[in-house]
């Protein structure tokens, strides 16, 4: 009796939580897209006014020396490393930043609000965060901001009046051109290809199809888009998806995209077992690390994401002209160091600038 | 049971000194740690923890353990979310009835536990399990926001100068002290945990204890729930996560033992206090998040070998 009511309980759980949502959707979302010219040029920034927090009686911090915490969703993963290292890189560089990083252990909400919490009351000058949920983190960064802090994001953003600046680290069509392009790169201007997502319905993958479907139609017009498969975010079902594609359409299939960081490397494993490498190309998001198998074999050749160092590099840069007040509500660009000029977007986001593509030449100094 | 009497005292006893050193040396550390101001704050943080921890005292003091509770939170806010925005239901009335719902949960585990025969720790293992899933499966993974205005002074807000939700711990503290402490089913809790067989063969209705705990367990993760949606402003599924970790160690480091039969009230809230301050002093003399982790082992470890080495009984 015992058993079964443990067993039963056990189930029920299980059963909740895996629950599979069926779907029928075939493409992206419905929501407008708005492809990147083909050769390249940057779009011509949409005039949006200035939608970012005010600090309350911000002292005069113009060249002087100010302390900085960084608070990244979690600590002690290899993505937020890398950040760091770049916060810290860049700390050195401006030469009067004190900056270290300090966080949950496990990416959670309520350990990183009482992180910033206790922050703000040991009285540092400036904050970055990544935040693990962009609503509950608010009430804490607006207390930061009337206490005289400056704030600044990267990564994952909160609600734009509680902090000043965002570092954003990609646009979707930015992403989707670099996909793409790659693509026609490797399969060639008339290619075929199929699609491997996580579901028809994940909010950030639907909005990455839409927009590679638009730009490839724009640049790419003679490419053909075979078929997209869901694969959840699961090793084995991405694997299994992406096996069935080959077998389906045999030697029409010249390439595959990968759009979550799980369904990349599994597709570049089915093209492996499958004898196919060279034949059909997978091209996707995903981390160098689950990667390097791969482009080491020379069975994947180009992985789009951006570099996580420059990220954070651009976000202390970001907060140190925040600080000094250089960067102003209504400033078209900042100064980033070795990054150059970056472009403000959005109102009051600094886009980091074309996504990073991942090589068999570059992707052994990446560790995440 | 003089002797218990005594030993407790001096449990309390050693916290309530090594609480005074520890205040008194993260003082001299950061001149920012004993302000009014900080202090009422660190109230705010810690209440969910507290109001949890205030029901855990009398659920291990029948000698079990509910490690369901941060999943029951998460329920609950979910919950909350569902029943307001997508049923329609007045806010008011969403609120009453996640905290129900959290109490149900509560009625679950104390009925496996005491019908069922079941030991706690596998039950409400389960649950956690169960709760947990539930709550992401109801929610899809998708956050509910946009609460009104009103609904934030529960947990942002202030009632005269004291953050809001400190005024329903206080009142709790006050209501489990005189429960456990001077009612007969205080007792009864105390008798439960002490010597179950006992207990039983003394007319004691020991299911019927059990149940009434587990399930106000529930009902106080609800409320807790409910003020934690108040305080971050939005629901999601994972909320609460590892909560049951913090209150066990709160409960256990004011004296509670873990076997039952022995703890009080005014030690839990001496222990949620002593963690609460460390992990904020600590933070504020530039210790970093590892360091306190360990920081706060160590002073549990110490809290109970001290204990145990003053208490001439050693029976703990």
């Amino acid at each position: 009796m015992l058993k079964r009511t443990v067993a039963l309980a056990l189930g029920l759980s299980l059963g909740v939580s895996s629950a599979v949502l069926a779907a029928t959707w075939t493409g992206g979302d419905d929501l407008p897209t708005n492809p990147l010219a083909c050769d390249g040029t940057a779009a011509a920034p949409v005039a949006k006014p200035y939608d970012g927090g005010e600090v309350t009686n911000q002292p005069d911090r113009k060249g002087k020396p100010i302390k900085v915490v960084d608070v990244p969703k979690l600590i002690g993963i290899g993505y937020f490393n890398a950040t760091s290292k770049g916060i810290a890189e860049a700390a050195k560089e401006l030469g009067n930043v004190d900056v270290k990083t300090d966080g949950p252990t496990q990416a959670n909400i309520d350990q990183q609000i009482s992180f910033i919490d206790n922050y703000i009351t040991s009285g540092v000058d400036g904050i970055l965060f990544a935040a693990n949920d962009p609503v509950a983190i608010a009430p804490v960064l607006k207390k930061a901001l009337a206490a005289g802090i400056n704030v600044v994001g990267y990564d994952a953003n909160s609600e734009p009046n509680a902090r000043q600046w965002f570092v954003n680290q990609a646009e979707f069509n930015g992403i989707a051109k670099s996909l793409v392009d790659n693509m026609a790169k490797e399969i060639g201007e008339d290619g075929s290809f199929a699609i491997v997502t996580s579901t028809f319905t994940t909010p950030n993958q639907a909005r990455w199809i839409s927009e590679m479907a638009a730009y490839q139609e724009k640049c790419h017009p003679k490419m053909k888009w075979l078929e997209t498969v869901e694969a959840q975010e699961d090793n084995v079902l991405s694997f299994n998806q992406a096996t069935t594609l080959i077998n389906k359409h045999g030697s029409d299939l010249k390439g595959i995209f990968g759009m979550t960081s799980v369904a990349t490397p599994a597709s570049a494993e089915a093209v492996t077992q499958a004898g196919q490498c060279g034949k059909v190309a997978v091209i996707g998001l995903a981390t160098p690390n689950a990667m390097k198998p791969y482009v080491d074999k020379d069975c994947v050749k180009s992985v789009v994401l951006w570099n996580p160092v420059d990220l954070g590099y651009a976000a202390m840069y970001t907060l140190r002209a925040a600080a000094d007040g250089d960067l102003k509500p209504g400033a078209t660009s900042v100064k980033a160091g070795k990054l150059g000029d970056l472009q403000v977007i959005n109102g009051s986001e600094i886009l980091l600038g074309a996504p990073y593509t991942f090589t068999k030449e570059n992707i052994n100094d990446f560790d995440f | 049971m003089t002797a218990t009497l005594r030993s407790l005292l001096r449990h309390e006893t050693i916290l309530a000194i090594l609480l005074v050193i520890v205040l008194a040396a993260l003082a001299t550390q950061s001149d920012r740690f004993f302000t009014t101001a900080n202090l009422l704050n660190q109230g705010r943080l810690m209440t969910e923890v507290g109001l949890v921890a205030l029901a855990m005292t009398f659920v291990i003091v029948t000698g079990g353990i509910d490690l369901s509770v941060g999943s029951i939170l998460g329920l609950t806010a979910i919950l909350l979310g569902v029943f307001w925005h997508n049923l329609g239901l007045p806010l008011p009335a969403a609120m009453v009835l996640a905290v129900l719902a959290g109490g149900i949960g509560g009625l679950i585990n104390g009925l496996i536990i005491t019908r069922f025969k079941v030991p706690p720790l596998i039950a409400t293992l389960a649950t956690l399990a169960l709760y947990r899933g539930l709550a992401e499966g109801i929610s899809q993974a998708r956050s509910v926001r946009g609460y009104p205005e009103w609904f934030f002074v529960l947990g942002q807000g202030e009632v005269w100068g004291v953050p809001t939700q400190l005024w329903i711990l206080g009142v709790l503290v006050v209501i489990a002290a005189v429960v456990l402490g001077l009612t007969t089913f205080g007792r009864a809790t105390y008798a439960t945990g002490a010597n179950e067989t006992g207990a039983r063969f003394s007319g004691i209705g020991v299911d019927r204890t059990k149940m009434l705990i587990y399930t106000a367990s529930g009902l106080v993760a609800g409320v807790a729930g409910v003020i934690f949606v108040s305080r971050v402003s939005t629901t999601r599924s994972d909320m609460g996560t590892g909560l049951e970790l913090d209150v066990i160690t709160a409960v256990v480091l004011g004296g509670t033992s873990i076997f039952g039969g022995r703890g009080t009230i005014i030690g839990t809230v001496l222990g949620l206090i002593l963690m609460q301050a460390l992990k904020n002093g600590l933070a504020l003399s530039g210790v970093k998040g590892d360091g306190t982790i360990v920081v706060i082992g160590l002073v549990l470890i110490l809290a109970i070998v001290a204990s145990n080495i003053f208490s001439r009984e050693g029976d703990g």
